[in-house]
């Protein structure tokens, strides 16, 4: 399995609102890449991980996975397409009353007949996929607890397992530890190497913290007000550039 | 200097103390104003409660004594013949000679006239009651009595003037002495009383159910389309959103007791009536309570089943349902709890259900059976009240 590439080209969102989210961004990801974006909060990442997926739909410009031009797919077809594209939550945005294991195997339902799985029936090979997901995150033993019984490191595991179920070769991650402690940032996010490094996944990942940007990220995405201001390698962000990106009165926070 | 001058200027600058402030005083005066007009307007009338005690009473006490188990009641009866006229003989009503005997001085007596009457041979050691029957054998209660350990008694009673029957001749002078013992004999068994309101019990719990089942099915989809993140999208849909909610409050605002009482004039008195009457007030206040519900799920959910290529259907089955099941189900049993409370009394109005037998005990002066009503009304409640609560628990 091969990561996907993603080409996105002058693209912008403005909602009914008037509020500019995105403004003329554009930048190309290589297959197998671990992207970090970068931002304050505002600055446009998660609009701009919800375009790429179209969650939400762009204004104007054209996103290419693997030379797919997403934005000319007629629903169904983005459909079909959104089942190789994981994503992952800042809220986790698991079913809080539903099983672990519930939650991973509706990961798997752009795959299935749709009728089968409205009765809450998944098939034997599913649910043994779904364990081995679960294996892989390190929860294996949590499966038929509640979603909402666990801790908040080990729900985005969940989501990182329900992610892994579409078998993705995208893998969007909007602030995926932002509600989370430093240590168990640290584990999430080695998961998310991991997948990148094994599998061969292509990530793109909005962070809040440089230093972990640093860390994971084999490049970054600086998002200022809707506009692309830095793409570069982690080394390149000195002192001049974060104060570009975060304003003049930040002061870099380390989370080790 | 400073010193002397600073009193002086604060005591300018002192605001007046909160109590005298105008805002206060007009406060409290609008308040004075509003409650002495509620007073009158209520016509509260605190010695009445004193005074009204003796009233009440009868049914307090029968509250603590409700009419649920009975037994076979033996009764012994003796007639004698009489006459009021000098004139006419009396019948020839004896009692036979081997049963309880009844004597009298004279079976020729007078209206008003007192009269030694005893007797002999009943059950010892019981009660009984003297009855005056008139020719038309209708019993008038004119004195009771004790036997001793011999079945004797002796009472002294006043003849009554009582109607004499369509012809005032010379029969109507002929009367009866009646006197009645009776006791209980046999096992403890329910009541009549008892059968008959746990059969109407049921049929309140029924119609509760039924009310509430009819309601659930028309208030879910009626829920969607006032759930302001679903349907509310556009110009149309906002429009069936204003009408669905304006139904809900407008309905919601009408007692299921009005309801009843316009539902028994369209379809007659009976439990029908009252099933309508619950169906329709629950269906607005579950729609409203269903609709709040789906307003306020987590959309992230739906946000992420979606981003896994699900189908619409698919989102809702599993990022819709499992948020807004649990709730319905609570909300639903709350309901039905409730409308068992409201089905108690819209027997009142001719709904069906207990409340029915319940007003007519009152209106009958049957206490005892009123008490058994009443308690019978309270076990239910109060047990269904705790099943709703336990099963809500679960459920959330």
């Amino acid at each position: 399995m091969k990561g996907a590439s993603l080409k996105v080209e002058h693209l912008s969102k403005i909602y009914p609102d008037g509020t500019v989210a995105l403004r003329d961004v554009s930048f190309e990801v290589a297959p197998g890449q671990f992207v970090v974006i970068i931002g304050l909060s505002g600055s446009g990442k998660s609009t701009l991980m919800r375009c790429i997926n179209r969650l939400i739909e762009p204004t104007s410009g054209k996103v290419y996975i693997d030379d797919i031009d997403i934005t000319a797919l007629s629903v169904a077809e983005m459909r079909r397409l959104r089942r190789s594209i994981g994503m992952i939550f800042q809220q986790f945005n698991l079913v809080k009353r539903s099983s672990v294991l519930t939650n991973v195997l509706s990961g798997r339902l752009g795959y299935l007949p749709p009728w089968w799985s409205l009765i809450n029936h998944f098939p034997r090979d599913e649910v043994d996929r779904a364990m081995a997901n679960l294996r892989r995150v390190g929860i294996p033993e949590k499966a038929r607890t509640r979603a909402d019984q666990l801790s908040g490191g080990q729900q985005q595991r969940v989501g990182i397992a329900r992610a892994l179920m579409q078998e993705p070769r995208l893998i969007l991650a909007d602030e995926p530890v932002a509600s989370l402690d430093p240590a168990t940032s640290h584990s999430v996010l080695r998961y998310l190497e991991e997948l990148n490094k094994k599998d061969g996944i292509t990530v793109l990942c909005a962070l809040h913290f440089l230093s972990l940007a640093r860390r994971y990220g084999s490049r970054i995405l600086a998002l200022k007000a809707g506009q692309l201001v830095y793409q570069g390698v982690p080394a390149d962000i000195d002192e001049r550039r974060f104060k570009e990106i975060y304003g003049e009165d930040a002061v870099e926070v380390e989370i080790t | 200097m400073t010193p002397e001058v600073a009193p002086a200027r604060a005591t300018v600058l002192q605001p007046r103390p909160w109590f005298a402030s105008t805002k206060f005083l007009l406060l409290v005066f609008g308040l004075l104003a509003v409650y002495a007009y509620g007073w009158r307007v209520t016509k509260i009338d605190l010695p009445e409660l004193l005074k009204g005690t003796k009233f009440v009473r009868p049914f307090v006490v029968d509250l603590v004594r409700p009419d649920v188990v009975s037994r076979d009641v033996q009764i012994q009866e003796v007639q004698l013949g009489m006459s009021v006229n000098a004139a006419v003989a009396p019948e020839d009503v004896a009692p036979p000679a081997s049963g309880p005997q009844l004597s009298v001085p004279t079976r020729v007596t007078a209206v008003g006239a007192q009269l030694q009457v005893t007797g002999r041979g009943f059950r010892p050691n019981g009660s009984g009651t003297l009855f005056w029957v008139n020719p038309i054998g209708n019993p008038q209660q004119v004195g009771t009595f004790h036997t001793d350990a011999t079945g004797a008694f002796a009472v002294t009673i006043t003849v009554p003037e009582v109607f004499r029957g369509p012809e005032s001749g010379p029969r109507g002078a002929q009367q009866r002495l009646l006197a009645r013992v009776t006791w209980e004999t046999g096992p403890l068994r329910p009541s009549k009383t008892l059968l008959l309101v746990g059969e109407k019990i049921i049929e309140t719990v029924f119609l509760a159910l039924m009310g509430t089942t009819i309601a659930i099915v028309a208030a879910i989809p009626l829920s969607f389309l006032g759930a302001k993140n679903l349907t509310a999208k556009n110009p149309l849909g906002t429009t069936i959103y204003f009408f669905t909610r304006t139904f809900f409050n407008v309905t919601r605002s009408i007692e299921p007791l009005i309801l009843a009482i316009v539902f028994t004039v369209w379809v007659g008195l009976g439990p029908f009536a009252g099933v309508l009457a619950l169906a329709l007030h629950s269906v607005a206040v579950l729609g409203k309570l269903y609709s709040e519900q789906i307003e306020s799920i987590d959309p992230g959910p739906i946000e992420a089943i979606a981003a896994t290529g699900a189908s619409p259907l698919q989102v809702v089955r599993y990022a819709v349902v499992p948020q807004i099941v649990p709730p319905f189900i609570a909300f639903t049993i709350y309901r039905w709890d409730t409308n068992v409370r409201m089905s108690t009394v819209i027997g009142f109005v001719g709904g069906g259900g207990v409340g029915f037998i319940l007003q007519q005990y009152i209106n009958l002066l049957q206490y005892r059976q009123a008490a058994t009503a009443v308690w019978a009304i309270t076990l239910v409640v109060a047990a269904l009240d705790y099943l709703s609560a336990v099963v809500r628990e679960r459920v959330v």
